[in-house]
């Protein structure tokens, strides 16, 4: 019988350990894994995909893809990583032209743009915030597919360099040059266009360490 | 952007209607797949002769074997398990460092030890063509049980996996070859027993990339 609310909160290791219980016949403990996984995924979806309806098309399609494989799981491994591959791959395959469409909902940015603006007190800092959030959002849509990618999963995701490198299907080696260009690319667009000092208002001011 | 609020109780709905085996169950049905692939494999192996000496010196033949058999194993190792608590298979070029390193570790071995024993002359009777057949009529069978144990699980690079699947059916199957083929002439090494190996893992690649990819549900 499935449940109407989420359970309590759980770490991603105890989703991988009840997808480990999932995977032997446990069906009760795939609601665990949903609870962990899919919140992140929603967030990660957001920020790539503008239509809600599609969004919960890719989750929905994420999670039924990890059931049908359940027997493949292999035992001690991490399911939030295998789920970003999933998601990404179900998305990529729903939007043919593009695997990133420009987010046009306001919505899908202000969780970023709330990083931006939580340490802002005066009024023009808070402008500042904004100019600086500007700045950074189009920086970031003008990085390459893989570059936005390495960064996001690691950065806004946090997901470690390991995790990164299986998600993108490529080396912690390759995950590392990506997310150093991204980093340049930022660095140049945020403070390459101001003094070298950062913004009032910026939660860091190294865009390496955001 | 708002999300359904029966999104939760919609997915975890769908997925307690739809049945998927458990670990045990796939487990169960892979064993028998490949199990299959494997004795169809060692069937036509025998089929065609089987260890077959001829000439060379028992310890000869033991030796080569012996290598080809460590180099294959190693390969498969690398091949077919995941990179470390990952769902995901190794990099492409990862996968591909692993085979021609494989492949090329064993043409060493063979060719090296056969020098020893002074028997790498041309055969002008063999040029190679019958390994070939063999090795990738040997290797196709386990091939095709893998990509269909592991249909539709594929989300990254199912083409990669299926020509690493592909490599190492051709490693495992140049084993069997070694066994059966006396000649050590490195042309005939490279067109019998090196060539099924990259036909194998083009195949497998060509067949993976639509048998091992997700598939809407």
């Amino acid at each position: 019988m499935v449940s109407d609310g989420p359970s309590e909160m759980v770490e991603p290791c105890g989703a991988d350990e009840a997808m480990g219980r999932y995977s032997r016949g446990d069906d009760q403990a795939f609601a665990i894994v949903y609870d962990v996984v899919a919140p992140r995924l929603i967030g990660y979806l957001r920020r790539r995909v503008s239509d809600g309806a599609r969004v919960e098309d890719i989750v929905q399609q994420t999670f039924l893809q990890m059931h049908a494989a359940r027997g493949s799981f292999v035992d001690g491994a991490e399911v939030l990583p295998w789920a970003f591959t999933i998601a990404r791959r179900v998305m990529v395959d729903l939007s043919r032209k593009s695997s990133r469409e420009t987010p046009v909902d306001p919505g899908a940015r202000q969780e970023t743009s709330a990083a931006f603006m939580s340490a802002a007190a005066s009024g023009e800092e808070v402008v500042q915030a904004h100019e600086t959030h500007r700045l950074f959002n189009e920086a970031l849509d003008r990085l390459t597919e893989p570059q936005r990618a390495a960064f996001e999963l690691m950065k806004v995701e946090g997901l470690s360099l390991e995790q990164a490198a299986s998600v993108l299907g490529t080396t912690v080696t390759g995950v590392k040059l990506r997310a150093h260009r991204a980093y340049e690319s930022l660095r140049e667009a945020l403070f390459g266009e101001r003094t070298r000092t950062p913004p009032r208002g910026m939660p860091s001011s190294n865009p390496a360490t955001m | 952007m708002d999300l359904s609020p029966d999104l939760r109780a919609r997915i975890l709905a769908s997925t307690a209607t739809a049945p998927a085996p458990t670990r045990a169950q796939t487990r169960r049905s892979r064993a028998i797949i490949l199990g299959s692939g494997l004795a169809g494999a060692l069937g036509v192996f025998f089929y065609n002769g089987g260890v077959r000496l001829t000439n060379r010196p028992p310890m000869l033949a033991a030796l080569t074997s012996l290598g080809t058999a460590v180099c294959a194993a190693l390969a498969m190792y690398g091949l077919f398990t995941k990179r470390g608590r990952s769902m995901m298979r190794r990099p492409a070029t990862i996968l591909a460092l692993i085979a021609i390193a494989a492949v090329g570790a064993f043409v060493a071995w063979r060719f090296g030890v056969s020098a020893l024993f002074d028997r790498t002359a041309r055969w002008p009777t063999r040029p190679g063509f019958k390994c070939l057949a063999l090795g990738t009529t040997i290797g196709a069978i386990p091939l095709f049980a893998a990509l269909v144990s592991w249909r539709r699980t594929e989300p990254l690079t199912p083409f990669a996996t299926g020509a690493a699947f592909g490599a190492g059916a051709g490693l495992g199957s140049a084993v069997l070859v070694d066994l059966w083929c006396p000649v050590s002439y490195l042309p005939h090494l490279l067109l019998g027993h090196v060539v099924p190996v990259v036909l194998l893992a083009g195949l497998g690649g060509l067949v993976g990339r639509y048998l091992l990819r997700l598939r809407r549900l």
